[in-house]
């Protein structure tokens, strides 16, 4: 009995310490080692499942689309699950658009992520994991991706941009903000089972992706196709170098419109040369020519050294100063300032320009915004050039009076003229009117005032007289509305110093209805190759002006002014007349 | 003999056993229903997760057809039709155009505006009430 008793208080023994020895071992699992195995489980079972944003839409000021996004697939493989390439691939390679061998080769991986394919369609995609499932096969996934489209190809490119591979912007509005339209990725931890699908009953941390903001542009793709029209018409019939055309609100700065050529396809970008990439409106500058004389006209009136009725003798023609002489177009006597811009004459400007101190002429300069950034959200703005008065020579001021020895961007010009347009307050260009939904389009401020709205009104009705035919633009006219404006026609300067002979910059801006503007409009036409006989801001910029006002004003409803009501009743020329 | 035998007899005690059997298949049906919910609860995960990925796909779609309609409406879409002669544009004569509504200065209320957009010329549930004297 003793013996019996003893055996099995052996095994008892024996158990407890088998027992033990599990208990052990399982507390040494579950609780002491418990961190370093929910990792290693972790590890093998959960991953960050990436949620992307969607990048905001860019809309024109009507809410058309002008970028939007096509969603897309990105294929992949996890070697590790793969067990038999070749049949994977058979089933697969028709839906990547791949060969079978060629796929078969890519699947031949034990690596646990490779990219097969991007940018399959959603279609192919879909397709392709349903015959999979059909096979009983597994091993290629799929990710979200999404291309970025610009459904209205190369029209307003060069304000739209494009964006890389990546999804970042490169160039344009999708490089300004790319911040806002890229929005915030988000994620998702997950685990999967064996077959790699989720768990979603142990869904971990999520953060929903922030979206991308949509943005509203301040272009009207009504005008902006008008604009187009014309400048490629223009482009493809005189040849020149480039051509840029701007039509802006001249009371709120809002750009309505631009186009520039050479221009390019963004869904192409990789297609197109660096020179049909810049967004000449600004990132070139220019000499203006006779549009800048504006600046002098407004600032002499502006500080009293002349008025309306001054009249200023203009040497019939032929100006000797500082060892040059200076000619006008045509020979004049004494013209006030209003004819002095009408006429365009460099000898009048030029001395409306003398008898004003250097620093105050320089100042007014500055105050136009000419020689510093606009500030328009668009990549590489330049800010032009214009000397402070101690690194002048002599002929310095009587040269910026009539647009020489300055440069400008098309874009300050616009802007210039605009502040003539609007009783004479400068505006910040505005091209983005909300980022977002509930975003509130901003007040419209004026950065100063340059000059007295009396003075920028007597301007304003000098220019009407420039779009008469008296005047350097006639061409210019709109039918039904009154036109004011300035020609410029201006050598292009030479890379080796002074002036390239027989080649212009021509240019014409305006604005319409004369006296409440609602539309300004700059037209520059680079190089044309045309002969020195033709190539003039009024006979080649100003017609582009005219057919482009035109028909913006039909579009945007503009009622045409009385004066032209009695013209089509048969008093056309008194009605004419009267206008001016 | 017979009284040995009914000492070493235990009686059985049926309320107490009643209780256990009660009490293990109490926990028996627990465990079983746990486990049956937990599979309702991975049945009802995979059904979300393929309405998810049904959603996606449909969103997939829809985001595609709105870009393929956005790039078939575009204007240079619409330029190249008219330019191949797919469509075409007739011009409208100032003297046939009936105006509805006076054009609306832009000053008005600060807008510009196109034709097709002045809210007094839209047709529609959106439309301004009109009043028609005869």
């Amino acid at each position: 009995m003793k013996g019996t008793g003893g055996r099995i208080g052996l095994v008892c023994a024996l158990m407890v310490l088998i027992f033990t020895g599990f208990a052990w071992r399982l507390i040494n699992l579950q609780v002491l080692q418990h961190d370093y195995f929910s990792l290693k489980a972790a590890e093998k079972h959960s991953i960050r499942l990436a949620i992307p944003a969607r990048r905001g839409r860019i809309l024109d000021r009507n809410g058309e689309e002008l970028a939007v996004n096509i969603p897309v697939r990105t294929v992949t493989a996890d070697g590790t699950h793969i067990h038999d390439a070749a049949a994977l691939a058979a089933v697969a390679a028709s839906f990547l658009e791949m060969t079978v061998p060629e796929l078969t080769q890519k699947l031949s991986t034990k690596r646990p992520y490779v990219v097969i394919r991007k940018t399959v369609s959603e279609e192919n995609a879909q397709g392709m994991i349903r015959a999979m499932e059909k096979a009983g096969l597994r091993g290629l996934y799929l990710e979200e991706d999404a291309v970025r489209s610009y459904p209205n190809g190369e029209m307003l490119c060069h304000v739209l941009g494009f964006i890389d591979h990546t999804g970042h912007g490169i160039d344009g509005i999708e490089k300004m903000l790319d911040g806002e339209l890229a929005g915030q990725e988000g994620f998702r931890m997950i685990e999967h089972d064996r077959k790699g699908r989720e768990i979603v009953v142990y869904r971990g941390q999520e953060q929903l992706p922030e979206q991308g903001a949509d943005i509203r542009l301040s272009i009207d793709m009504g005008l902006q196709a008008i604009v187009e029209k014309e400048v490629d018409a223009t482009y493809k019939e005189l040849h020149p170098a480039g051509a840029t055309a701007i039509l802006a609100d001249p009371n709120t700065g809002e750009i309505l419109a631009m186009a520039c050529r050479p221009n390019y396809d963004p869904n192409h970008f990789n297609e197109a040369k660096p020179e049909q990439l810049r967004n000449r409106a600004i990132t070139d500058m220019y000499e203006p020519g006779s549009t800048f004389k504006i600046v002098v006209a407004t600032a002499a009136l502006n500080e009293g050294i002349v008025d309306e009725k001054s009249r200023i003798y203009c040497e019939n023609g032929a100006f000797s100063y500082g060892g040059k002489i200076l000619k006008d177009h045509h020979g004049n006597g004494d013209l006030s300032v209003s004819e002095i811009l009408m006429k365009s004459s460099n000898i009048g400007s030029a001395k409306m320009a003398l008898r004003m101190k250097d620093n105050s002429y320089y100042d007014y300069v500055r105050r136009y915004g000419f020689g510093e950034k606009t500030g328009i959200p668009l990549h590489g703005e330049i800010s032009g050039l214009v000397n402070p008065p101690h690194r002048w020579d002599m002929l310095t001021k009587t040269r910026m009076a009539m647009g020489q020895s300055v440069a400008v961007t098309p874009i300050q010009m616009v802007m210039a003229m605009s502040s003539v347009a609007n009783g004479g307050k400068l505006m910040k260009p505005r091209l983005v009117l909300s980022k977002g939904e509930g975003s509130g389009t901003q007040e419209v401020t004026p950065v100063r005032e340059v000059v007295s709205a009396k003075t920028a009104g007597f301007v304003a009705a000098a220019l009407q007289r420039v779009v008469s035919d008296q005047g350097t633009a006639p061409l210019a006219r709109v039918e039904g509305y009154t036109v004011a404006g300035k020609t410029g026609t201006a050598q292009k300067i030479s890379p080796r110093g002074g002036y390239l002979d027989g080649r212009y910059i021509v240019s014409f801006a305006g604005f319409l209805p004369a006296d409440k503007p609602k539309l300004m409009g700059l037209v520059i036409v680079d190089d044309a190759p045309i002969g020195s006989s033709a190539n003039y801001g009024g006979l080649v910029a100003a017609p582009v002006f005219s057919k482009i006002a035109s028909r913006a004003v039909r579009y945007l409803d503009l009622p045409p002014e009385s004066a032209v009501v009695m013209a089509q009743s048969g008093n056309a020329s008194t009605a004419r007349a009267g206008t001016h | 003999m017979n009284k040995n035998r009914r000492r070493t007899t235990n009686s059985l005690e049926v309320n107490v056993l009643a209780r256990v059997i009660i009490g293990a298949f109490l926990v028996g049906m627990a465990a079983l229903f746990f486990v049956y919910l937990k599979n309702q609860q991975h049945a009802v995960g995979n059904q979300a997760r393929l309405t998810e990925a049904a959603l996606r796909e449909a969103q997939a779609k829809n985001e595609g057809l709105k870009a393929r309609i956005t790039a078939m409406t575009s204007r240079g879409a619409l330029q190249r039709r008219l330019d191949e002669g797919y469509i075409k544009l007739d011009a409208i004569r100032d003297t046939a155009i009936a105006r509805v509504t006076p054009a609306v200065a832009a000053e008005e209320d600060g807008v510009l505006r196109t034709a097709s957009r002045d809210p007094a010329s839209r047709f529609g549930p959106g439309a301004p009430q009109r009043t028609i004297n005869r």
